[in-house]
């Protein structure tokens, strides 16, 4: 092993836990070659293809730090280390921290008062519950597993086309955390739906629940292109394989597209077996008309309480307000027409697609006015008919095949050669991966007992194999990426990828006994929460040195101090107008427009934009209610790596540049809102230069600031033009300050 | 221990052995290894080639639709004797074209003059009059395919080296690569058409599952070519700067009480650069003093030239001030001003060029006398060629329909090795003859150019070292000096 004087580029994404040192590792690896050298042992199953097995909890030195059991298996390695965990954070920073890892959002003032001064020995525990009833839980956790499922509210490619309903998808998302539905049913909705009910009778066959439906949108959201017939279906079915295997089973299947995985035990075969349980998926056919052919979203009624009202409410006034803008723009394309006719002395009446034009080229006959009334009135048509397909009773959903005598029957699944849709090869049935059962046996696929509809019940056998207990995965998945967006860092670093090249557990014996606990309490994604919140190890501060722990560990994966996060693009947006006090609390419902900045505006205005911009109290809705477009993200959310999803995203990239520093100093959003939260100081606080910071900091930043920082502040605002215009200053320092974006 | 190598004795420990152990300990070197070899605190540091190539810079010029290749660069003569009859033979194509080729195809000629130029006595049509005056020093890629025949999927391929969404293009690669020489300055500009976006919008530039910072940053022309360019409403430079103390002051004071973190610190100095930028930024799209022969000779006196000519004019003021990567792109998803010329190509091909033909050629010019070509790399592309038969009737109006077969790129500069050329299209421009030179052969010579291997620029993610070529390509050594 020569090391080559190349420098290499590539991301220091993988760790290994500390505990070897440098060179041993370098033994390790050539004995290891040594020893493998003669023959190919039969290969062992990797750590994640066998069950998690329940470990003794060990004793530990420090026994009076062990709050649960989560704190033995990770005390147990610091000491092996020779780290001690650090002290416990205080209550100011705790419910800082708690706020925004379950609500996404600053606690208020009197939020923070009232927790620092309740001493009950149970105050904590009690506002992790509070805080895991509170209704905006879940919509902080929502976003997360929207970055799994690639959840946007457009198609992608050529011309963005919207996808009018997928808003019902993400709702069904919040629910589901907000009621802490089961992850094993959580699981099969998503895959199954439509299949999850058993068939007992002869008659027709029932139609699945409306919230089941929407669920199924899952598989839907992938980018999609105008159909190339097989192709495109080839790799729609593809995507779908590769999709449920990363985001359910952290498994990289998709390498096995084209060859078999190239370092996990996934032959190309088992690929094909796995997408065989998606060839019976049927997608409603596109509507005449959709000239982008992206399929058809299915009838499927609204279901969720006041949803049916809301939605009727919002359809009429939406077609009234149709009806009023289309006859205004009749009679000025007509009086257009009249002007141009005359204009141009023609003999007939011109033809409005004439009018059209001479609009586009702004044609001299015509006022700056009457072009911009036109294409306004245009635009606005457009938008007005994209708010009445949104508010429909569909959903963007997917269906099993009926099979005979109305669609076709059961395809025969192939391998197909280098992943090229038109090169068939092996046939297969419907099958697990063999990396995990040990065989390429088919699927038992259970029908209805009359066995009348062959297509259906497919992708159930893998929903349910998925969602098991017996899944020497999935737990461990899922409780890896809760603890992940606890701890911004998984057991697991690399959350999809469980394989030989993710990175190994750094505490592998609490991975296994968090997944078990998963499984017993009912896979209640809230119980795991309050199992992790409430162990010392999620307690510790942040802001702790130690030399020990930098030199060993400096990247703290054993966990000696709890690591600080900077909050996502969405939720420094939210927390900027929760401070300001303009956040609007309302939840739900279809996609909202925030204005964008004027620049973009400008580009985007008469350029098939599907930005319907709401300039009132609906811009200041949360962020996950902001519109995914795929070609276009706002770029407040941009700076901050919050993207508009194409493919499942594990884990948020964190970058720090100088067009945040723009976006968050001179950036009409925070300066608009910079204003609003010095009004509000001044309404709360009075004219007092002390007290409007003291309540600045209260608001901002949870907490009394220091007399130094009094002094450095009030000499600021004591040095600008006038009493508001200090202020106003301090408000927008405090907002750009990194204790606003950075959590202890 | 590089890339290839590390990956060869990985594949084989594993092979041998799925105890997971290798993966461990490798792991462990691979972090070694990359956090010795970079300083990933300021992800857009300087780093150094990985191999010793003269460019710098990187222009890259996208025209955006499907430029005739057949009408520009890759001269079909045969056509002439071909003019509205079938093609002689129909040769087996899979995919969409195969569709198209059953139905009647009557081939039509160029409608151009094609004449040799240079000492390579290249032809090019007279379409290009300024360009062709610049063949010495341009190197002609020919008959490169792509893997779809629809602009959406076909761009992406040409920008970020995957038919689908979510790669990072060609740029971030570059910037992730090698960082950027001007920290006053994002290291990868776009400079858009007046006229509006390309298809796919942000995704030609977008940075994938890189981090943000590699993503293209657009920029505008007038006063605020980077968003949030202006200090608030009301708010002094004086006033500006004082906040920007007092703010400094409070952020450090939390950074120390945390004991100095480099992520902290790295935040801090954003606010520097960013103010910084509020000055450079601006100074770069001023062009207002620049000479009037400059300007003339990039067009800019010119109503039909004045657009891509001040894109170009840009491009060069970006090299000048260290900005490692410029994308360029002319033309409009769909409408009048895209090269997706499938009607009345008569009337809208001389336009399309005669927009980009002085402006590309100033720059060569300019960039040569002010001796920066030698260490910039200047690309030109588009996302597929076009079909040697016609769409619409014989008369008139007719166009070229897509042809993912054979598209022509031509690079410049750097250690580019000027009037050679690559690959070939059969005798009617149908799609390539010789050994097939796809789009990820394009890229592995775009990154050897910029000094860097395609084996070790790579990233981690979905489980896979991934990398801009995909499953590898093909350094064009011919194209170099």
């Amino acid at each position: 092993m020569n090391l080559s004087t190349k420098p290499m580029r590539t991301n220091p994404q993988i760790h290994v836990s500390r505990g070897f040192s440098r060179a041993w590792l370098l033994l390790l690896v050539s004995a290891s070659f040594l020893a493998a050298e003669p023959t190919a042992p039969k290969a062992e199953k990797a750590w994640s293809f066998r069950k998690p097995t329940a470990h003794e909890l060990v004793a530990v030195k420090n026994e009076s730090w062990v709050r649960n059991p989560i704190d033995r298996f990770v005390l147990e390695k610091l000491e092996a280390n020779e780290l001690q965990p650090a002290p416990e954070a205080s209550r100011r920073t705790l419910v800082r921290r708690l706020y925004f890892n379950l609500l996404g959002l600053p606690p208020t003032p009197e939020d923070v008062e009232k927790f620092v001064a309740n001493d009950d020995p149970n105050a904590y525990s009690g506002l992790v519950d509070q805080l895991l009833d509170d209704p905006r839980y879940g919509e902080r956790w929502a976003r997360h597993w929207l970055d799994l499922a690639r959840y946007a509210d457009t198609a992608g490619y050529e011309g963005d086309p919207d996808v009018p309903h997928t808003w019902r998808y993400r709702d069904y998302v919040i629910d589901a955390f907000n009621t802490d539905k089961p992850y094993d049913v959580f699981v099969t909705e998503q895959i199954a739906g439509d299949e999850v009910f058993d068939i007992m009778g002869a008659g027709g066959l029932p139609t699945a629940t409306p919230e089941r439906m929407v669920a199924m949108t899952f598989l839907r959201l992938a980018p999609f292109t105008e159909p190339r017939g097989d192709e495109t279906r080839h790799e729609m079915l593809s995507e779908m394989t590769a999709t449920v295997s990363s985001v359910f089973l952290g498994l990289t299947v998709g390498c096995a597209k084209c060859h078999d995985h190239k370092y996990d035990p996934i032959p190309t075969k088992d690929f094909y077996r796995m997408k065989a349980f998606f060839a019976t998926v049927q997608i409603a056919p596109p509507a005449q008309g959709d000239i982008f052919q992206i399929g058809s979203p299915m009838a499927v009624d609204f279901y969720r309480p006041d949803e049916k009202e809301r939605t009727t409410t919002g359809r009429q006034a939406a077609e009234e307000e149709l009806a009023q803008r289309e006859n205004e723009f009749d009679s000025l394309a007509k009086a257009l027409q009249k002007k141009l006719t005359e204009a141009r002395k023609a003999d007939e009446p011109i033809p409005l697609s004439d009018v059209r034009r001479a609009v586009g080229r702004k044609a001299k006959e015509l006022t700056a006015e009457e072009i911009e009334r036109y294409q306004d009135l245009r635009r606005l048509k457009t938008l007005l008919r994209a708010r009445i397909r949104r508010l429909q009773p569909m959903a963007h959903t997917l269906r099993h095949s009926v099979g005979p005598p109305y669609e076709p029957g059961v395809p025969t699944s192939h391998v197909m050669v280098r992943g090229e849709y038109d090169h068939k090869g092996e046939i297969v049935e419907p099958g697990f991966l063999s990396a995990i059962t040990g065989n390429q046996q088919p699927a038992k696929i259970r029908l209805d007992p009359f066995k009348r509809w062959p297509t259906r019940g497919r992708r159930l056998a893998l929903a349910q194999w998925i969602a098991n207990g017996e899944n020497p995965l999935t737990a461990r998945v899922m409780v890896n990426r809760i603890w992940q967006h606890h701890f911004g860092r998984g057991i697991v670093a690399t959350p999809s990828d469980f394989g030989n090249l993710g990175a190994p557990p750094t505490h592998p014996q609490l991975l296994d006994w968090l997944a078990l606990q998963f499984v017993t309490k009912g896979w209640s994604i809230k119980e795991m929460h309050r199992l992790i919140l409430n162990s010392a190890t999620y307690r510790q501060r942040s802001s702790w040195k130690s030399e020990k722990g930098l030199q060993v560990d400096d990247a703290n994966e054993l966990l000696w101090r709890f690591p600080r996060q900077r909050l996502e693009g969405e939720v420094i947006r939210d927390s900027v107008l929760a401070v300001s006090g303009r956040l609007n609390p309302e939840q739900f419902g279809v996609p909202v427009f925030p204005p964008l900045p004027e620049e973009v505006d400008r580009e985007i205005k008469w350029n098939m934009s599907k930005w319907d911009t709401a300039n009132g109290p609906e811009s200041r809705r949360r962020s996950i209610y902001v519109y995914q477009q795929r070609s276009l993200n706002m770029p407040f959310l941009d700076v901050f790596d919050a993207k508009v999803l194409d493919m499942p995203c594990d884990q948020r990239a964190v970058s720090v540049t100088a067009l945040q520093s723009l976006e968050m100093y001179n950036g009409p959003f925070v300066n608009t809102e910079a204003n609003y939260f010095s009004e509000r100081v001044k309404k709360e606080a009075g004219a007092e230069p002390r007290k409007q910071i003291e309540r600045a900091y209260a608001l901002a930043l949870s907490r009394r600031p220091t007399e130094d920082e009094i002094d450095m502040l009030r000499e600021f605002m004591s040095s600008v033009d006038s009493p508001d215009t200090g202020l106003v200053g301090m408000c927008r320092i405090l907002m750009n300050t990194n204790e606003f974006i950075y959590v202890d | 221990m590089s890339r290839s190598e590390l990956e060869r004795t990985r594949r084989d420990f594993l092979c041998k052995s799925w105890n997971g152990i290798g993966a461990l300990a490798l792991g462990g070197l691979l972090a070694d290894a990359a956090t010795a070899s970079s300083d990933r605190v300021n992800p857009l540091a300087v780093q150094p080639p990985q191999l010793p190539r003269r460019a710098k810079h990187c222009i890259f010029m996208f025209m955006a639709g499907g430029v005739s290749h057949m009408d520009t660069f890759d001269y079909k003569p045969v056509l002439q004797q071909l003019h509205g009859k079938e093609l002689p033979r129909v040769p087996k194509i899979r995919g969409e074209l195969e569709g198209r080729l059953r139905f009647a195809h009557s081939c039509v000629a160029s409608q151009w003059e094609f004449a040799r130029h240079g000492e390579s006595g290249r032809y090019v049509s007279s379409l290009l009059p300024h360009l062709s005056q610049h063949v010495d020093d341009l190197a002609f890629i020919h008959g490169i395919k792509t893997d779809n025949q629809n602009h959406g999927p076909s761009t992406l391929h040409v920008t970020t080296g995957d038919q689908f969404p979510g790669s990072p293009s060609v740029g971030s690669w570059i910037s992730y690569g090698l960082g950027s020489p001007n920290q006053n300055m994002p290291g990868y500009v776009v400079i858009q058409d007046p006229r509006g976006a390309p298809i796919n919008g942000t995704a030609t530039w977008g940075n994938g599952y890189l981090p943000a910072s590699y993503q293209g940053t657009v920029l505008r022309s007038g006063k605020t070519p980077i968003l949030n360019l202006k200090q608030p409403p009301g708010v002094t430079t004086g006033q500006q700067r004082k906040e920007l103390d007092v703010l400094k002051k409070l952020n450090a004071k939390h950074n120390d009480a945390r004991g100095g973190s480099t992520e902290l610190d790295a935040r801090i100095n954003a606010y520097e650069l960013a103010f910084r930028m509020q000055t450079e930024a601006p100074a770069i799209v001023d062009i207002s003093n620049e000479p009037d022969h400059v300007k003339r000779l990039y067009g800019l006196d010119n109503d039909v030239t004045a657009g891509f000519g001040q894109q170009c004019l840009l491009a060069r003021r970006l090299v000048e001030r260290g900005v490692r990567y410029s994308l360029l792109v002319h033309g409009v998803q769909i409408g009048r001003h895209s090269w997706d010329d499938h009607s009345d190509i008569s009337g809208r091909l001389p336009r399309h060029c005669a927009e980009v033909d002085q402006p590309i050629s100033g720059l060569l010019t300019d960039l040569k006398q002010r001796g920066l070509l030698d260490e910039t790399l200047v690309v030109w592309a588009s996302e597929m060629g076009r079909t040697p038969f016609k769409n619409g009737s014989l008369g008139k109006n007719f166009g070229r329909e897509h042809n993912s077969w054979a598209l022509t790129m031509w690079m410049a500069g750097g250690d580019v090795k000027g009037g050679t050329t690559a690959g070939a299209t059969d005798e009617f421009g149908l799609r390539n003859v010789g050994r097939q030179i796809h789009v990820r052969d394009a890229h592995a010579t775009i990154l050897d150019l910029m000094g860097l291997d395609q084996d070790e620029l790579t990233y981690l993610h979905g489980g896979r070292f991934r990398r801009l070529t995909d499953i590898g390509g093909r350094v064009l050594r011919d194209l170099h000096m």
